[in-house]
């Protein structure tokens, strides 16, 4: 019975609206071990250089598709390179093209989406319907389009193609995001004040956009790292033998009978990453929801 | 109205008009009223006869579509820009839902101190000071609670903290939309004797606009009476409620139930519902629900005249009249 | 008065949630009881429990994390502890409710003419057309004007005061012997207001109905009720009959919410009685009286002890203080 759960929730908010300090709320065990295997990630692939790793371009003809062992902990390719070690040099890539791709989208997006649903009227109206043109053609078909005829391809052409593929994409969630908080009484109050709407912009509306604007950009990350994958896979992102998770596994279809953890590690990398980020994402959205000060 | 003395607030033939060419709305249909200084001008009426939109119009949160509004003899309407903004020191205003004209993540310290930070007129240990003195006079401990965010508050604190953000600029009027609609009966008596309070030591005027009719004539010095965009009755606040003159603040008046079981029910109860202010009825817009409704009715609009000092109506048969007949 | 007479009888209900920061007695200890064709007013602030009391009454709280005790004899049907299967019986035809917002009661996606036949249908077992002549003169008893064009209207094409009427007729589709009415008129218009009173009044001589009337309204349990409850933190603090509580009430806090709400009467400026502080917080209420904090006549007694609904000099009048105003503090009100 959801309805009469609502209305617990209703009496127990209404009961702790008086005199209530500021409660602590936990994120939870789940929620910092997700932060901690991400940090992990992060650090690994900034500090790939200077880790005690082996070098992933180098080829052991030794040991081919060895399995895991202490020397070789994920085992090696069928070049005899060291998987574990092109793991973590090739989340670099995945990392380089969503951090990058996600900062021109919500560079570009976030503030012409808190704009347009602050100023409304003809701004909003001819902005919006641009966005939604460009929303209309599939992400990825436009991103592979592009990335086929735009040669040579480089880290940056892939970043860029990713990045303006998702201004429209944050935009519309901003836009919508910053539209419920636009009409709110207390930014009618700030410019009856006399607040300059740039005030209002930053001091009203961007602290209350912000948290939703957080927990996108994870799940925005999570969606680029899978795109990327996907370009990967069909030999659209970064050139061989530089590694990433995407080219990684495409380079494994072909001998996944006699070495399945070429597959196996790349994947489960990918997997654990994109977990955690729509994990924390989805908890701090829960997390910041503080809808007209119920708590 | 004597002549003497000049209003603080002129307003003159005020109209709103929402929605397109196609489908106008006239949210305000030409309303016309003077606020004298240190008076409270209470504006009543039901939903959707135009009360709150006056008020914004006033405010200039929504764009008043014709007529001036003047204040201290500037007028409101023309300026634009920064002129607007500062202006807006002037007035202020209050709004119905509390916890909603908080912004939730802003410490009440920063709320309150908001139009000081927008003007820059006091800064550091002044701004501090203020600040504090101005929740302390709307009852909020600046030591112990400055620092809580809005969320933590309950409504009638909320209240008081937007009381105290109106007051920042020590504004000449102060216009309350449904201030206290939203809260419990112990709660708004606090809240409407704070008001009071708050009155007489800033030498506010207020502009109180409200659908209870008893809370409307607690505070007001006058009362103005809204149907479907357009003032059918202003005067005096005992007078108006005492000898009613248009047909419709009897029937207003009637309809408000006394909190006490002697008081007699009201046979007489007005039928019908409001009409669309899309499509307002020619002439004069209660005829449609008014028991002495006549043809002339149906093709003169009635005008604001004066029947007694500082008592208009706008009715061809005012109630007075009637009964002389 | 006979006990046959007798259409509700509560003792000691109490209704506690169990929610993630502790037990929140949202009503306690609560007994009265209601005769037949009788309007019953339940007044208090918000948090004070009305709504949850109405509920429970009806049966209709959560079924998880909830405490409910006490008992509820609703025309010797004992409502506390029944299946959700033997509850289903009572409602509608029993009692029915009438809520708040008469726009989330009723489904905004259907006809309002099929939600009457519905319920016509299912509950009476009526056919199809029996069903919709019944629902026409429905319509037509809740004051709805050409029922037979509304019958096929969705509940957004009404306003308020006519979609509160289609909400009535809902309810009154199985004649019910009490009508719950839970801030009936919260949000509609003082002359929409007095329309929609005055309906349930017609309605319930019409029908012979009990109403039990809950309010944060003044006016409107004053004009319209022979009986009154005033609720404060989920407990009883004064009742009798409206006249009497109106006139001669000994508790504070029927004071402070009889003199704190301005009147039509007052001239202008009147100060009003204002007490200090807000309705305390359920889910840690103080260990005596729970309007000790905001009440000025409280002393240590009030602090440490609650005190327990007391006989006043008329018959039914009772009240709950330590320190009741004195009797000839009646001609206030």
């Amino acid at each position: 019975m959801s309805n009469s759960m609502m209305y617990v929730n209703e009496m127990v908010e209404e009961a702790s609206a008086h005199d209530r300090p500021e409660r602590k709320r936990r994120l939870g065990i789940l929620f910092w071990i997700c932060v901690g295997w991400l940090a992990l990630n992060v650090l690994a692939a900034i500090f790939a250089n200077v880790l005690p790793l082996q070098d992933p371009l180098f080829q052991n003809y030794v040991s081919i598709n060895a399995g895991p062992s202490l020397h070789h902990l994920f085992g090696t390719d069928d070049l005899g390179r060291d998987i574990f070690s092109r793991v973590v040099f090739g989340s670099r890539v995945s990392i380089e093209v969503s951090s990058g791709a996600m900062v021109i989208g919500f560079g570009v997006g976030a503030p012409l989406g808190m704009l347009a649903a602050y100023r409304r009227g003809k701004f909003d109206a001819i902005l919006s319907s641009v966005m939604y043109v460009f929303l209309a053609f599939p992400a990825i078909i436009a991103t592979i389009a592009v990335l086929s005829f735009w040669t040579p391809r480089s880290l940056f052409k892939i970043i860029v193609v990713i990045g303006i593929a998702s201004i429209p994409v944050v935009y519309r969630v901003i836009r919508s995001a910053a539209m419920t908080i636009a009409t709110k009484d207390y930014v009618v109050a700030a410019k009856v004040q006399g607040a300059t709407d740039r005030r209002i912009l930053m001091k009203e509306l961007l602290p209350n956009v912000a948290p939703i604007g957080i927990s996108f950009l994870l799940i925005g990350i999570a969606t680029v790292v899978t795109l990327e994958g996907a370009l990967a896979f069909l030999g659209l992102s970064v050139n061989p033998p530089t590694p990433s998770w995407g080219n990684m596994i495409n380079e494994s279809l072909a001998i996944l009978q006699t070495n399945p953890w070429l597959a196996i590690f790349p994947s489960l990398a990918m997997c654990l990453f994109l977990l955690c980020l729509n994990f924390i994402g989805d908890r701090l959205r829960a997390h910041y929801d503080v809808s007209d000060g119920k708590l | 109205m004597s002549d003497t003395t000049q209003p603080l607030l002129k307003v003159r033939d005020l109209t709103v008009t929402f929605g397109s060419h196609r489908r106008k709305l006239s949210a305000v249909a030409g309303v016309s009223f003077d606020i004298f200084e240190g008076e409270t001008l209470g504006l009543v009426g039901e939903s959707g006869c135009g009360k709150s939109t006056t008020g914004k119009a006033l405010m200039r949160i929504v764009e008043p579509s014709g007529g001036t509004i003047e204040i201290e003899g500037i007028e409101l309407t023309t300026k634009n820009g920064k002129d607007l903004r500062n202006l807006r020191t002037r007035m202020q205003m209050i709004f119905q839902d509390p916890i909603s004209s908080l912004n939730p993540r802003r410490r009440v310290k920063d709320i309150v101190a908001e139009p000081l930070d927008c003007w820059k007129t006091v800064e550091g240990a002044e701004r501090e000071a203020l600040v504090n003195d101005l929740l302390s006079k709307v009852g909020i401990d600046p030591v112990a609670h400055g620092n809580r965010y809005a969320r933590q508050f309950s409504g009638g604190q909320c209240q008081r903290i937007s009381i105290a953000r109106s007051l920042a600029m020590r504004p000449k009027l102060l216009i309350c939309d449904e201030m206290v609609s939203a809260l419990d009966v112990s709660v708004q008596a606090q809240i409407l004797n704070l008001l009071e309070d708050l009155k007489a030591e800033y030498g506010l005027t207020l502009l109180f606009i409200a659908h209870d009719l008893a809370v409307v004539k607690n505070v007001s010095d006058r009362v103005a009476v809204m149907y479907l965009g357009k003032i059918c009755e202003i005067g005096p606040s005992d007078t108006l409620y005492e000898s009613p003159e248009h047909p419709y603040t009897k029937f207003l008046l009637g309809a408000a139930l006394e909190a006490d079981p002697d008081s007699p029910i009201h046979g007489d109860v007005l039928s019908g519902e409001p009409p669309s202010p899309l499509n307002p009825p020619s002439g004069c817009r209660f005829r449609t629900r008014c028991p002495n409704a006549t043809e002339k009715c149906a093709l003169e609009e009635p005008q604001l005249v004066e029947i007694a000092t500082g008592h208009q109506v706008a009715c061809h048969y005012p109630l007075s009249t009637l009964a002389r007949k | 008065m006979s006990q046959e007479q007798k259409l509700l009888v509560v003792k000691d209900l109490a209704t506690t949630f169990h929610t993630p920061s502790g037990p929140l007695a949202a009503v306690g200890g609560v007994s009265f009881d209601l005769n037949q064709n009788e309007t019953l007013g339940i007044v208090g602030e918000s948090g004070a429990g009305k709504t949850v009391l109405l509920r429970t009454i009806m049966g209709l709280q959560p079924r998880t994390n909830v405490d409910v005790s006490g008992s509820v004899l609703l025309d010797g049907f004992e409502v506390v502890g029944a299946s959700e299967k033997a509850k289903r019986s009572i409602w509608g035809l029993e009692v029915a409710m009438v809520f708040q917002d008469p726009m989330t009661s009723l489904n905004p996606v259907m006809r309002i003419g099929k939600q009457i036949d519905e319920i016509l249908r299912v509950r009476l077992g009526m056919d199809r057309r029996a069903a919709k002549a019944r629902a026409l003169e429905l319509l037509e008893l809740v004051g709805i004007p050409s029922p037979a064009v509304r019958y096929n209207v969705f509940p957004g094409e009404l306003s308020g005061g006519m979609r509160q009427r289609v909400v009535i007729a809902t309810a009154l589709a199985g004649s019910p012997k009490l009508l719950m009415a839970d801030e009936p008129t919260t949000g509609l218009d003082v002359t929409i207001q007095a329309q929609i009173l005055n309906l349930l009044e017609e309605l319930k001589e019409q029908m012979k109905m009990s109403v039990v009337l809950v309010t944060h309204d003044l006016g409107v349990v004053a004009t319209r009720t022979s009986q009154i409850i005033v609720m404060y933190a989920g407990r009883i603090v004064e009742m009798g009959s409206t006249r009497e509580v109106f006139a001669h009430h000994r508790m504070p806090y029927t004071r402070a919410l009889l003199e704190g709400s301005p009147k039509v009467s007052n001239p202008s400026h009147t100060r009003l009685l204002a007490i200090p502080g807000r309705p305390p917080n359920l889910l840690n209420l103080p260990k005596g009286c729970s309007f000790a904090p905001r009440c000025s006549f409280a002393t240590d007694r009030c602090r440490q002890e609650r005190p327990e609904l007391e006989n006043a000099n008329a018959p039914g009048h009772t009240f709950a203080c330590w320190n009741p105003l004195p009797v000839t503090q009646s001609v206030s009100a």
